[in-house]
């Protein structure tokens, strides 16, 4: 079967039958083309155009882009990272992107053009890794806006920026600065990559996951006007947002974990006699698996929610999502013993899979320091 | 230039590459040798592309600096395996009692201890006497927490936050990691309310060494116009001595006399008698609407509309146990943490509870005087001694008023 050729209301009218469309999508398609995605740098783009026709990157989004399902979004999320976690790292980004587009209420970024990536016909990303480690405190901006007539020329360079490509968009964030040079708010906004001043740069390869699309960006005087604009300032929909943001990213360390404790499950016939000395069996794993997956549903259910109390305890979901990961990734490793050695095994593709979702914005680090920020009492200065 | 200056390094602020003038970047066209100056605007650091603009000046710093800065002592090498012994979280007068009871009775019982605090040792009634002899913190801390620690063979996690307790796991999540329990102690005390009119970053409260070392600070060395909302007993305190400090106090509270908790015979009255000759303006029946900032001042309005300035605010509206840990973990909750009155249990069995943050039968009680006897029984709980059931009694209130010191029951 493939998804692609049904008529997207066919699988798309129940959650179970999406789930069920992207499962087969991930196992048949996906899982083909997972080595060539990790090693060779292979950029899935039909992958992920099936998956967007099948409504699995918008089930986040408000009706008609999407079905307002933050658990749904997630849960498809992790089927595919189960299979893939370099396409389920793309899948959150572009889920992201149609989150800002839609957040945003800028007429121009709704309408078609929302429809357009939600479906999966046009494909895009995040460059927000710089921006929230800034409001994190961790870094300072790296894109620079100048207002002109009708809008900002930006510029600047930002490392690592992924699911790109030639025809892809992005959602990016820039300081607006003064006459002296000085930051004085923050303005976000659609970055078309084919855009006047964006110049796309190659990266050094990486330890895995290198068919991510993944590029650095450089701007020089690139003009954004009403039509890319997505919030000025940007600090009041950032807030509103950031919860949204991050939890979504527990749907990449769901299914990566996922995918770790199935490999380990693979060897149980004829090995189980011997690995049940390791320190961390499947069956654990999967408990706390399925109780985080159960914390995070909860969490699913109110993603707006402003308080404080909340987001700490998305930072907190997300940060037992990697820390789970890197364990069941390496105890997988540890189960599968020698034939786990090897480096076409899918298990040495799940430690680095394992080790990315610990590192990648907002890494496991990035998290605790935020969850203590956001905990501190707030004194006067 | 001059070519004979040292070769220098520069670090791209994106992905920390260090860019050694010494070494160049042959690969990105720039030979051994070439200065930071001579590099082209268009070249891109080889590792994540942002330009030399994003660069800067960097100096690698020793071993030794790095390991002066992180506050690293060479240390124990912390245990791994075995019992996961027991966990407390916080570093108060409950957490190092508990930790003192417990080594009492097991010399090799493993116990971590993690508070978002430093761990230092002091007597936090004292907080308030400082203030009036403008004491710096040096002489309030009795031990240090590293110094305690050692003292009685616990690993201290300082300026560690607790985020969550996992109960089917019996793990607790922090932000440095995640550690085992056998037996865990919430010991983590109960956070200042903070009345809705009063903004967070406008208004002191003075409930932990941290926080006194701050206002300490600001209120400097000269007079000055402190207003105190909540007159009960921190706030009858606190105006009591920083008046003795020679700061101009106004005590505002939404009843008509202080300690209003207590007949009024029996404690306002003499209570403003001892202050007749301090600086001290009681105004009852207030209730804040609202606090801002007006020049260099700050503002505070009442709903009949009165208006006071001051130099520093402080909020003294009652205590809260922050519900975090235990409602994350689904513990009983009543006021407070609920806990049996017996053992300090909490409604799951590997968990108590003692001190601020616990409440019996709804009532949570705030004082010194119990927590010692409640960590003698959580002590023999844990460790399997003879049985020290806690007994709430009524409490013994002193309001440390120099001039005429009262008793209240």
């Amino acid at each position: 079967m493939n998804p692609a050729d049904l008529p997207r209301d066919a699988v798309a009218t129940t959650a179970e039958g999406l789930l069920d469309a992207v499962r087969a999508v991930a196992r048949g398609p996906l899982a083909e083309v997972a080595e060539a995605i990790d090693r060779q740098g292979h950029y899935p783009r039909e992958v992920l155009q099936q998956l967007g026709a099948l409504g699995a990157m918008s089930a986040h989004l408000d009706a008609p882009a999407g079905r307002g399902d933050y658990g749904l979004a997630l849960r498809a999320m992790a089927e595919v990272s189960r299979v893939c976690g370099a396409t389920g790292f793309m899948v959150w980004c572009h889920a992201v992107c149609g989150l800002y587009m839609q957040a945003s209420g800028n007429p121009a970024l709704g309408g078609d053009a929302l429809m357009a990536h939600a479906t999966g016909r046009t494909l895009g990303g995040t460059a927000m890794s710089n921006p929230m480690k800034s409001y994190a405190q961790i870094e300072s901006l790296l894109l620079k806006a100048v207002p002109v007539d009708g809008g900002y020329r930006v510029s600047g360079s930002l490392p690592w920026v992924s699911n790109l490509g030639p025809d892809h968009a992005c959602g990016a964030l820039a300081g607006v600065v003064d006459e002296r040079g000085d930051v004085v708010r923050e303005v976000m906004f659609l970055l078309r990559c084919d855009a006047p001043g964006v110049e796309l740069r190659d990266c050094p390869s990486f330890a895995g996951m290198e068919g991510t699309g993944t590029w650095a960006l450089r701007l020089k005087d690139h003009f954004i006007g009403a039509d890319e604009i997505m919030a000025d300032p940007a600090k009041p929909f950032i807030a509103r947002i950031r919860g949204a943001f991050v939890m979504l990213q527990c749907g990449m360390a769901l299914g990566v974990t996922q995918g770790a404790i199935d490999t380990m499950w693979a060897v149980e016939d004829q090995l189980g006699h011997v690995n049940q000395f390791l320190d961390e069996r499947p069956a654990e794993l999967q408990a706390e698996l399925d109780a985080l997956e159960a914390r995070v549903m909860k969490l699913a259910q109110t993603p707006f929610d402003p308080s404080p109390a909340f987001f700490i305890e998305v930072l907190d979901a997300r940060a037992h999502g990697a820390e789970l990961s890197l364990r069941a990734a390496q105890s997988a490793l540890l189960h599968q013993g020698a034939r786990g050695y090897l480096m076409s095994s899918e298990v040495q593709r799940r430690v680095r899979e394992s080790h990315f979702v610990a590192i990648v914005t907002p890494a496991i680090k990035h998290l605790r320091k935020e969850i203590a920020r956001l905990s501190a009492e707030v004194l006067p200065a | 230039m001059n070519t004979d200056a040292p070769y220098q390094q520069y670090i791209c602020d994106a992905c920390g590459y260090i860019y050694d003038e010494a070494e160049g970047d042959p690969d990105g066209g720039l030979a051994a040798g070439t200065r930071y100056a001579d590099i082209p605007d268009d070249w891109a650091c080889p590792l994540c592309g942002v330009t030399k603009a994003d660069f800067r000046l960097y100096r690698a710093p020793s071993r030794e600096e790095l390991m002066a800065r992180s506050g690293a002592a060479p240390t124990a090498v912390v245990r791994r395996g075995g019992p996961a012994g027991v966990v407390i979280v916080g570093a108060g007068r409950a957490g190092w009692s508990m930790a003192q009871a417990l080594r009492e009775r097991d010399a090799a019982l493993p116990i971590t201890l993690v508070t978002r605090c430093a761990g230092d040792v002091y007597d936090k009634p004292l907080l308030s006497v400082a203030v009036a002899r403008r004491l710096d913190d040096g002489a309030l801390v009795r031990e240090s927490g590293a110094a305690a620690a050692a003292r009685l063979g616990v690993r201290l996690m300082a300026r560690t936050e607790a985020v969550r307790i996992c109960p089917d796991t019996r793990s607790l999540r922090t932000t440095r990691g995640t550690l085992r329990y056998d037996r865990l102690v919430l010991a983590h005390g109960a956070q200042a309310c903070l009345p809705p009119a009063l903004p967070a970053e406008l208004c002191w409260r003075v409930n932990h060494l941290d926080a006194y070392r701050r206002l300490r600070a600001a209120l400097g060395d000269v007079p000055r116009d402190v207003l105190i909302v909540g007159a009960g007993l921190i706030g009858c305190e606190l105006a009591n001595d920083l008046a003795l400090g020679g700061h101009r106090i106004t005590l505002l509270d939404q009843a008509s006399h202080p300690l209003g908790r207590w007949p009024q015979q029996q404690a306002a009255d003499p209570l403003l008698a001892a202050w007749q000759d301090l600086n001290i303006r009681f105004v009852g029946g207030a209730q804040v609407q609202q606090l801002e900032r007006a020049g260099g001042a700050l503002r505070l309005t009442t709903a009949c509309g009165q208006r006071f300035a001051a130099d520093q605010v402080i909020a003294a509206a009652g205590l809260a146990t922050p519900p975090r840990l235990a409602q994350g973990a689904g513990l009983a909750w009543h006021n407070g943490i609920a806990v049996d009155a017996a053992t300090l249990r909490t409604s799951d069995p590997h968990i108590h509870a003692l001190g601020d943050c616990i409440a019996i039968d709804g009532q949570p009680s705030r004082y010194i005087e119990p927590i010692a006897r409640q960590a003698q029984a959580i002590a023999a709980a844990v460790c399997g001694t003879a049985p020290a059931p806690y007994q709430p009694r009524a409490a013994v209130v002193r309001v440390k008023t120099t001039s005429c010191p009262l008793t209240l029951h």
